[in-house]
């Protein structure tokens, strides 16, 4: 009988392959991510890699010494004093302490503040709040910290915002109408984010982390990339980083561009260049989990993405790696041994320059 | 809160355990790519790429170089002040530092 | 011109999304004396699925999935004349949609709701928030065949359970399927809630509203 290794569905759920389904999966994976992306394979050396990480016999497993890279983290202080909807786990804190705790207590590489709600439009009504807390923070702290949130541009629809929902007007055949009504929250978009951040970096901030570009469509990163522009060219040295949502750049407007690229179906290699163009420092692939596939066939498939959005980024590739993208599992408490796998295989076979 | 630490113990550089703040505040400073960062930040420090995330070379360099370290050692620079010494050894401006020199009458 | 070569040239006339070329194709059709059902199932229907597969891969976007089916419904209207008055208005089935009460996450689900009523099904999109009897209010008024639940939050995704446990109290879950999606829904929340299924994004939705309603 073949020895069966253990692996993860893409739920989290342990189950059971062999070695030839192993790489069955990661070729089935791989070769998605390839098609959709015309994008190369993985080479056979770099498949014999990926075994040997989803076979290792422990639990948890490493990158060789001397590979690792710095661990950025997205929604920060939120992990520890937040509730279930932000993946917190509500130990009563301040986010001061948040944030100590992550530099001296957990060895993180740099941080970031961000509120509660974690979208930038609800960060207005509380900047003095946001402004106050940045400022205590960056007197105590060491490690590179950034003010967070997600550009999240369906905040600007109804029933929400002030322009009509293009989902409902695009239902009804109301196409251009749809299209205006995301150009115009794109434009409400960037011009609160650089409001928001005009005041973070008057208090103190490094710089600002974008999390979710283009969770709400082309229109989002649209909104996302001239904001970035308009930061770069107002504080020179500010750090940017911009992570994305989805592998695939949604064309809700569909006619969306960017320095004449069209912003709707671009895939994370793609992006990559718009991003650096744009004037990020960071740049954040995503790609996404299916719960429905073993872990090899995920990661197969993620370190193929990643590995050329790498390739084709002008700047530091931190690969998103939370619940449910980059060959982690959709999970709340996600497994160590498969967080650990995917975490080794981005660095040494993807070669991001940070996670 | 297990995930980030998953990360952090498989493929992270330690933070201010080591050099793991300096190697991600250059890429995020200047754009710099992950070899170029801990070359940058190697010679400026005068030690190995590899001591870059040796938390034992690190712990008693990064207190001589006054850049901050975990335990909270009297008398030595934490925050603003550690993060002066690191724009200093690192040749950057950081905008913390920045404003505090600003605030000073 | 074959048949298949004609079902080809209908095909490929929606995944233009344009309405004159569709209906030039559709005419052309009829004129080479190609029954009207299969001018919309082999031709018409045909090249909407593609279109959903060309979404899927990120060549088309969303206005175009509109645009097609626009173009479809113009092309279909040309062969009401052909066709009993039930075949032409019937759809392939009703479906509620909506993102469940505490849970302000509208996007996915609209997207859902379009690829629904683009593949020609008959979609009552009541929103996101949307407090659990509506759910069930909606699916009586409407008759629905189905009901899409979307949660993207953990801690909304009970929503979903509340409301098959409404439709059993309420005598309806037999008459009823139960679709759940939404990041953190997976077939294995699907199974144990009691769904009938679950999809993972809006090109798999249709595929599964079609394997349980038709």
């Amino acid at each position: 009988m073949a020895t069966e290794y253990k692996l993860r569905m893409g739920d989290g759920k342990r189950i059971f392959m062999t070695k030839e389904q192993i790489v069955a999966d990661l070729k089935e994976g791989m070769a998605d991510a390839a098609d959709l992306g015309s994008i190369p394979d993985l080479s056979e050396d770099e498949l014999d890699k990926l075994v040997d990480i989803i076979t290792m016999p422990s639990r948890m497993v490493g990158v060789e010494q001397g590979k690792e890279v710095p661990v950025t983290h997205d929604i920060g202080t939120i992990r520890i004093d937040g509730d279930q909807g932000n993946s917190g786990v509500g130990i009563p804190s301040s986010r001061l302490v948040g944030a100590m705790m992550h530099e001296r207590a957990f060895g993180a590489d740099t941080m970031e503040l961000g509120h509660i709600d974690y979208s930038y439009k609800p960060a207005k009504p509380v900047i003095a709040q946001e402004m106050q807390t940045m400022e205590i923070c960056q007197q105590n702290m060491i490690v590179p910290m950034l003010y967070g949130a997600m550009p999240n541009m369906g905040l600007y629809y109804t029933p929400d915002g002030p322009f009509e929902n293009p989902g409902d007007l695009m239902k009804a055949f109301k196409i251009e109408e749809a299209r205006q009504s995301m150009e115009h929250s794109a434009e409400h978009l960037t011009r609160d984010i650089v409001w928001i951040m005009q005041r973070m970096m008057a208090s103190g901030s490094d710089g600002v982390n974008f999390d979710t570009v283009g969770a709400a469509g082309d229109g989002d990163m649209y909104a996302s990339l001239h904001a970035i522009e308009a930061l770069r060219k107002q504080f020179p040295d500010i750090y940017i980083e911009a992570g994305m949502a989805g592998e695939l750049m949604l064309g809700m407007h569909g006619e969306l561009e960017y320095d004449g690229t069209t912003l709707a179906g671009l895939w994370p290699h793609e992006q990559a260049p718009l991003v650096a163009k744009a004037g990020a420092n960071v740049f954040g692939p995503v790609c996404n989990t299916n719960t429905s596939k073993s872990a090899a066939w995920n990661l197969g498939r993620a370190v193929t993405f990643i590995k050329a959005a790498v390739k084709a980024s002008p700047i530091p590739c931190h690969v998103n790696m939370g619940m449910g993208v980059g060959g982690i599992p959709m999970l709340e408490t996600p497994t160590i041994d498969a967080v650990s796998r995917a975490s080794k295989a981005m660095v040494e076979i993807a070669g991001v320059d940070g996670i | 809160m297990g995930m980030p630490i998953s990360h952090i113990m498989t493929s992270g550089m330690s933070g201010i355990r080591a050099a793991g703040d300096l190697v991600a505040r250059m890429e995020l400073a200047k754009g710099m790519r992950i070899g170029e960062a801990k070359d940058y930040v190697a010679k400026k420090l005068d030690v190995t790429t590899d001591d870059l995330s040796d938390e034992y070379v690190m712990r008693e360099l990064r207190e001589e170089l006054g850049i901050g370290v975990i335990t909270s050692v009297a008398g030595a620079p934490k925050g603003i002040a550690a993060k002066m010494n690191i724009e200093k050894l690192l040749d950057l401006k950081i905008n913390s530092c920045e404003k505090f020199r600003g605030q000073l009458k | 011109m074959s048949n298949e070569e004609m079902f080809k040239e209908l095909a490929d006339a929606v995944v233009t999304c344009k309405k004159d070329v569709v209906t030039a194709a559709v005419e052309k059709a009829r004129s080479e004396g190609i029954p009207a059902p299969e001018i919309i199932e082999k031709g018409l229907a045909a090249g909407m699925n593609e279109v959903g597969v060309l979404f899927e891969r990120g060549k088309l976007f969303l206005p175009h999935v509109m645009m097609a089916a626009g173009a479809m419904e113009e092309g279909v209207k040309l062969l009401e004349a052909d066709m009993p008055k039930d075949a032409v208005t019937k759809k392939l089935g009703v479906i509620v949609n909506g993102t469940v009460e505490g849970d302000v996450h509208d996007i996915g689900k609209a997207i859902v709701s379009t690829m629904l009523q683009s593949a020609g099904f008959e979609v009552h999109d009541i929103g996101r928030d949307v407090p659990l009897q509506n759910f069930i209010d909606k699916i009586k008024e409407t008759n629905a065949d189905m009901v899409g639940l979307s949660a993207l939050m953990t801690t909304t995704l009970q929503g979903q359970k509340d409301v098959i446990e409404m439709l059993k109290e309420n005598g309806m879950r037999d008459n009823v399927k139960v679709m759940v999606g939404g990041a953190p829904a997976t077939q294995a929340w699907a199974e144990k809630i009691g769904a009938d299924c679950y999809a993972e994004n809006a090109s798999e939705a249709v595929v599964k509203a079609k394997e349980l309603l038709l």
